[in-house]
């Protein structure tokens, strides 16, 4: 089986001269398809900085980055955003969506990036809103909408243009635990029908404790490895 | 759906949008509205001047007007006239005399301006007519009738009725006079024209002068549209090709006034562009802080792969949508109060000396009108819309130094 994510050797260092802060220490890790797979550590244990290298956002002072196979380190800023685009769904801890669209409009845009007709988007949307809970709330704006509900819509942007990957930056941070717990429900069974691939980074226990694999970061370093 | 965003997102601060958007207008009205009074004001002393003088365009002997004297005049340009008044944009052509002479009357002498007109053309069309003050003004019939402003008749203690004798020297240089009774007497407000002008008809000052019967020493074209004035005067030239005339446009006539305008006019032009910086700042402020505000939500949108053009074409649409709004505001008020002062006009006489304005010898009405052109209207509006555009790209470089990971910690 064909790794989805693979790193090798990855450091990153921050700062110049005499100040450099080591963040990521040499991490070798490998996502195969289907994983969901939680990342823990505790704050500045480099988990952020993790995913960001595995977006394209960030680039590591060394090492290798391979996204289904394709080596990312040395990729362009527009073709990391086409990979983005088409092959890693993202879902931050605070939403992040567009205030002045729809609910609807907010998980369609990913698609319109993508070239996507107007109708075949709307229904490929309004299916997946059914699917993560918020049918009938198409029409809402962010601002009617509860943190969880919220969370769903970028859940659903995050799986609409069915990316490879899905990067989570500690999705559960910022609702309260039954609405965490709804929102691990739904990634599960996205992971579990379709097959989606999920990589979290979190300090919520019951993500770690639901999760079919959990790295522990500390110090830049992956201190701990458990699979279920 | 970038459309709807842009839209959306422009009413986000819906009070900011919304003084932007009034101050783009209200500059911009400001700005059309003094364009077209501007214009309307030229349009005006263009007009009173060719009607005064000899139209929009001149046609003259060549060496004329270098050494304006008498026997260098048109002989018998009936023909041509004829041909010129079958043209399109054509109002009327006039023949005129101009020549210099003394008036003298029992009480003294003055040098005048002498102008032969033909009385039937020129009520028609000189601003003379409606400023005469006492008597009337010369009709056909009339031989020794002559029209004088009231500055030259206070010097020579003349009313209407009163003679006076016309003395000039003919075209073979021969002294010649003949008496002259004055018909009406006119006051326009500029000194020189009130002081100096003499309107006699043309066949009195023929005879006077000893020109030959039809003979003129202007033949004067009047457009009926002044922007066609450069197509006409080709036409025209094309005529006398061969025929010892020279065709002057109106600003080769009255330079005073042609410089006047063109000073006047980059003058308003320095004000306009101020006007316009100013409008235009308020709406870099707008757009660039509307940027910064939203800084993560860019990073976020660049996150999810959002190409950074896509999000320019987001940022030009909503500068598009802020200026279009701004200029169809201005547009509606400021084409309003234009069209109304270009309806209605202003009088302006209150804020005059009692000598009334003149420029470069063209008195102008104390009822100001504007003129409103769809070129002031769209081209005011296109260049501060284009300039919102232009300055909109300036915010955009804001987006390629969004740092993602940082912008989103």
């Amino acid at each position: 089986m064909n790794p989805i994510v693979k790193l090798q050797g990855i450091t990153k260092d921050y700062g110049q001269g005499d100040i450099i802060v080591h963040a990521l220490r040499g991490i070798d890790i490998t996502i195969n398809p289907g994983d969901f797979t939680a990342m823990a550590g505790p704050s500045g244990s480099g988990k952020s900085t993790l995913l960001n290298i595995i977006s394209g956002l960030d680039r590591p002072t060394s090492g290798t980055v391979e996204i289904e196979n394709l080596t990312i380190n040395t990729m362009s800023r527009t073709e990391l955003s086409r990979l983005r685009r088409d092959r890693i769904g993202l879902i931050f801890q605070s939403y992040n969506l567009i205030p002045v669209l729809t609910a609807l409009e907010n998980t369609e845009y990913i698609l319109m990036l993508k070239g996507m007709p107007v109708k075949e988007r709307q229904d490929i949307v309004r299916e997946l809103l059914k699917e993560v809970g918020l049918e009938g709330m198409e029409n809402r704006f962010p601002r009617e909408l509860s943190g969880g509900q919220q969370q769903r819509v970028a859940i659903a942007r995050a799986i609409a243009s069915e990316p490879a990957l899905v990067l989570a930056d500690e999705p559960t941070a910022n609702v309260d635990s039954k609405t965490a717990s709804g929102l691990l429900d739904l990634m599960e069974r996205l992971n579990k029908e379709k097959k989606i691939t999920f990589l979290f980074s979190t300090h919520d226990k019951n993500v770690m404790a639901r999760a079919d694999k959990l790295l522990w970061l500390k110090d830049g370093k992956i201190n701990d490895y458990r699979t279920a | 759906m970038l459309i709807r965003l842009a839209w959306r997102s422009i009413w986000r601060n819906r009070r900011r949008t919304i003084i932007t958007v009034t101050s783009i207008g209200f500059g911009l009205a400001i700005a059309i509205f003094f364009i077209c009074l501007a214009e309307g004001v030229y349009a005006q002393l263009v007009r009173d001047g060719v009607r005064l003088q000899s139209g929009h365009i001149t046609l003259e002997h060549p060496e004329y007007r270098n050494a304006p004297a008498i026997d260098l005049f048109l002989d018998r340009p009936d023909s041509l006239r004829a041909e010129i008044n079958t043209f399109s944009d054509v109002a009327l052509t006039k023949l005129v005399i101009l020549g210099q002479g003394v008036a003298k009357t029992g009480t003294g002498s003055v040098g005048v301006a002498v102008m032969g007109v033909e009385p039937s053309v020129e009520v028609l069309l000189s601003p003379i007519i409606k400023t005469i003050i006492s008597g009337r003004y010369l009709v056909d019939s009339d031989n020794s009738k002559i029209v004088i402003g009231s500055k030259l008749a206070k010097r020579l203690h003349l009313k209407e009725g009163k003679k006076l004798v016309l003395t000039t020297n003919d075209i073979t240089g021969a002294l010649t006079e003949d008496l002259c009774r004055v018909a009406g007497i006119f006051e326009t407000g500029s000194e020189e024209i009130d002081g100096y002008i003499v309107h006699a008809p043309i066949r009195f000052l023929r005879a006077l002068y000893n020109m030959p019967e039809g003979s003129a020493t202007q033949l004067g074209i009047v457009l009926s549209a002044p922007e066609s004035q450069n197509k006409i005067k080709k036409r025209v030239e094309a005529l006398i090709i061969n025929k010892h005339i020279t065709a002057y446009p109106w600003q080769e006539i009255l330079p005073e006034l042609a410089s006047y305008i063109k000073l006047d006019r980059g003058s308003n032009l320095i004000f306009q562009a101020i006007l316009i910086f100013l409008i235009l700042f308020t709406i870099f402020n707008t757009i660039f802080m509307s940027v910064l505000e939203r800084n993560r939500e860019f990073a976020m949108l660049l996150a999810i792969g959002t190409h950074p053009a896509l999000l320019k074409y987001q940022l030009l649409l909503e500068s598009f949508f802020i200026g279009l709004i701004g200029c169809c505001a201005g547009l509606i008020f400021g084409g309003t109060a234009s069209y109304a002062l270009q309806a209605k006009g202003f009088d302006l006489a209150n804020l005059y000396t009692a000598e009334g304005a003149s420029i470069s010898g063209v008195v102008l009405s104390s009822v100001i009108h504007a003129r409103v052109t769809p070129m002031i209207l769209l081209g005011t509006s296109g260049i501060v819309l284009a300039a919102t555009l232009l300055l909109s790209m300036v915010s955009m470089k804001r987006i390629d130094t969004i740092q993602i990971t940082d912008t989103l910690r």
